[in-house]
């Protein structure tokens, strides 16, 4: 194994390589102390380096040959007893949740995006909201977590949302246990709320996140960026770690993306933002949009559904499905 | 292949005796070239370390008894020693003899791209599939065509499926063996679907060094499986490769191209040893003129041996592959092929 072939940093690199260590054998039986002074660097950093190096030399000693030393591997067969029992967080809206087959996925990275003004944000807070539902009632008893990019996040609606949600469960029940139930210290809309956990970004870059807009976080650190190309290499970067997280830790992360225009054969038309490398990265993509006054939201990337719309409507109870009423507001 | 050639002196034998753990030691004299009348013995020795492909070697001075017909003996065998460290030598009767021995072709069950691969995937070659992400519907069209071939192929031999866009879909898979299945019994049809799913293995792949760890793994596994005769993968799909290698490519530092290309060697030397078609997945990024090209640059056009690129017609079920680049057919056909719900 060759020392390119280790994951350290570019800086640590070029130091070994410079000092003369290219390959695993020359670093096997060197002591810290002779590291750190080689290459002119802190002993805790040829520790680290060190760590890495053995770790390697470890693991590609330790294989004895049955296909089980692969780690992580599983059949499809094993896979697809899993799907079936896969968890699903439910968006408030039944049509929605439909053609979602339930709701949106845990363990995968979702996206959502449209034009300003139908409903990302209102989507955002009602899943946060809906991951809380007890599990007596269908839902998770889980927690959320909302990383908010560009400050839209509503304390006082996402009150009001979560009010409607329990509003929502208790509707199931008769008068009687409707009083007892609604006396429990869970079914108040604070302790909702105690359970979402809310980062505002503003000028820090976080390795493990799940970010909201993602675009606008990166537009906020527009000095760091000479071109595109580095702006994808961020973005894939991140949504490799996004996905990772996902499914060690079967969460349904979420992210939230704006349109832009683009120019392509003569004419302008909206697109999703982040460009086309961008577009690759998520496994499902859902994309917000009008159509004659109704809000709709369109399936446009899934590994296994097919594509497909349903409306919904923003109440104010949260998001629901679509009704007469709840159409655009037209401005005269 | 032998990489490097350490003669130390006598002073450093000690420690290397110390260390060893195959060690062949052999008398060789060396003829002083200034002064052809004396000579000086030395003994050589010839270690291997596994994990290295070197070949440390010392000379110690011994007693000038030695004739010129036993040193090119030592060293015959010595070399001989070295020889055994990297591949033999093929002559070109037998590389064909491999191929058509052990290089089979592996259909992927869509017409089109099979007519346009010559059969199907060959064993040994690196293929790749670029494909924008607006074709295909909900699914991408490179990734579709990966779970078919992976349904299609399972049948005859395993498949390793290395996900790195949690895009692997179980449901989808089970939907197109059973497509494959014909006319058969509920129960047959089950224990079909059982036999096959089993045979596909998968796992998720999240960053370049895991990649290069599981191939590097992957490698000591199948070394092994072909002492024992285990089971035998005979397909293995990275979907996919570009985006392991989009985070690290460009910038400053060639690192990224580098992990880039030392991927590409170790996938297609996994390919042609142990006789896998290895198919990988890329996706499309702008061009001049606002053209759609593969992405991963110039440096990787030149590493898969095949490479197609996949688009849809119109907002049908019927797609176009184009033949970018091909070892044994001309480039540029183009040929039409079906994805069934």
């Amino acid at each position: 194994m060759e020392i390119a072939n280790l994951p350290i940093s570019a800086s640590q690199r070029s130091k070994l390589l410079s000092a003369g260590y290219a390959t695993l054998s020359s670093l096997s039986s060197l002591s810290p102390s002779h590291l750190a002074r080689d290459l002119n660097i802190e002993l805790q950093e040829a520790l680290e380096i060190l760590k890495v190096v053995s770790d390697a030399a470890d693991r590609s000693k330790s294989t004895d040959g049955h296909h089980q030393a692969l780690k992580g591997v599983q059949t499809a067969w094993d896979m697809l007893s899993e799907e079936q029992m896969q968890q699903h967080i439910t968006t408030g809206c039944e049509d929605l949740d439909h053609i979602l087959r339930g709701g949106i996925h845990c363990g995968e990275v979702t996206e959502v995006g449209g034009v300003p003004g139908i409903g990302k944000t209102q989507l955002g807070i009602q899943l946060a909201v809906n991951v809380q539902i007890p599990v007596e009632y269908g839902g998770h008893g889980g927690q959320a977590v909302y990383i908010d990019t560009e400050g839209s996040f509503m304390v006082e609606r996402a009150h009001q949302i979560a009010e409607g949600c329990i509003n929502g469960i208790l509707d199931n029940f008769t008068d009687h246990d409707r009083k007892i139930l609604a006396c429990q210290e869970w079914m108040q809309p604070n302790s909702f709320l105690s359970n979402i956990f809310y980062f505002r970004i503003c000028s820090y870059t976080e390795q493990i996140a799940v970010t909201n807009y993602l675009e606008k976080f990166l537009k906020e650190h527009k000095d760091d960026f000479d071109d595109l190309a580095c702006r994808t290499r961020i973005l894939s970067g991140m949504s490799l770690k996004l996905m990772k997280l996902a499914k060690t830790n079967n969460l349904a992360v979420v992210l939230l993306n704006q349109v832009t225009t683009k120019y392509t054969e003569g004419s302008f038309h909206l697109t999703l933002a982040l460009g086309d490398s961008w577009s690759h990265s998520c496994t499902n993509r859902i994309i917000l949009y009008w159509n004659a006054n109704e809000r709709y939201a369109y399936i446009d990337k899934s590994p296994s559904l097919p594509s497909a719309s349903a409306p919904y409507s923003v109440t104010s109870k949260g998001i629901r499905n679509s009704t007469s009423h709840c159409k655009r507001v037209r401005m005269m | 292949m032998l990489t490097r050639f350490r003669v130390e002196g006598e002073g450093e034998r000690s420690s290397m005796a110390e260390n060893d753990d195959l060690g062949i030691e052999r008398t060789a004299s060396i003829q002083n070239p200034t002064k052809p009348s004396s000579s000086i013995g030395a003994r050589v020795r010839a270690t291997h370390d596994d994990d290295e492909d070197e070949v440390r070697v010392s000379l110690r001075p011994v007693l000038p008894h030695s004739s010129s017909d036993l040193i090119h003996q030592e060293a015959a065998r010595a070399l001989s020693v070295m020889d055994s460290f990297h591949q033999p030598w093929l002559t070109g009767v037998e590389l064909l003899d491999d191929a058509n021995r052990n290089k089979h072709v592996l259909p992927t069950g869509l017409e089109g791209i099979d007519v346009l691969l010559g059969g199907g995937l060959r064993e040994g070659q690196l293929i790749e599939i670029a494909g924008p992400s607006s074709s295909g519907k909900t699914q991408p069209l490179q990734m579709q065509v990966c779970l078919h071939s992976a349904s299609c192929i399972a049948d005859k031999g395993s498949v390793m499926f290395l996900d790195t866009c949690n895009s692997f879909s179980p449901n989808r898979i089970a939907c197109m063996v059973n497509q494959f299945s014909g006319p058969l019994f509920k129960e047959a049809k089950e224990r079909r679907l059982e036999r096959i799913m089993s045979s596909i293995l998968c796992q998720p792949i999240y960053d370049i060094f895991e990649l290069l760890d599981t191939l590097h793994q992957l490698e000591s596994t199948l070394k092994h499986t072909v002492k024992t005769g285990g089971y035998k993968i005979c397909l293995l799909i990275i979907d996919s490769i570009s985006s392991l290698i989009a985070p690290i490519l460009g910038g400053k530092s060639p690192q990224g191209r580098l992990l880039m290309v030392s991927a590409g060697i170790v996938l297609k030397k996994l390919a042609h040893e142990f006789n896998l078609a290895v198919l990988v997945t890329n996706h499309m990024v702008g061009g001049e003129g606002g053209i759609i090209k593969p992405a991963l640059g110039e440096s990787w056009k030149n590493i898969p041996h095949v490479r197609l690129v996949v688009s849809r017609d119109q907002q049908s079920n019927v797609f176009t592959a184009t033949v970018l680049k091909h070892t044994m057919r001309a480039s540029g056909r183009t040929a039409k092929f079906v994805i069934h719900n």
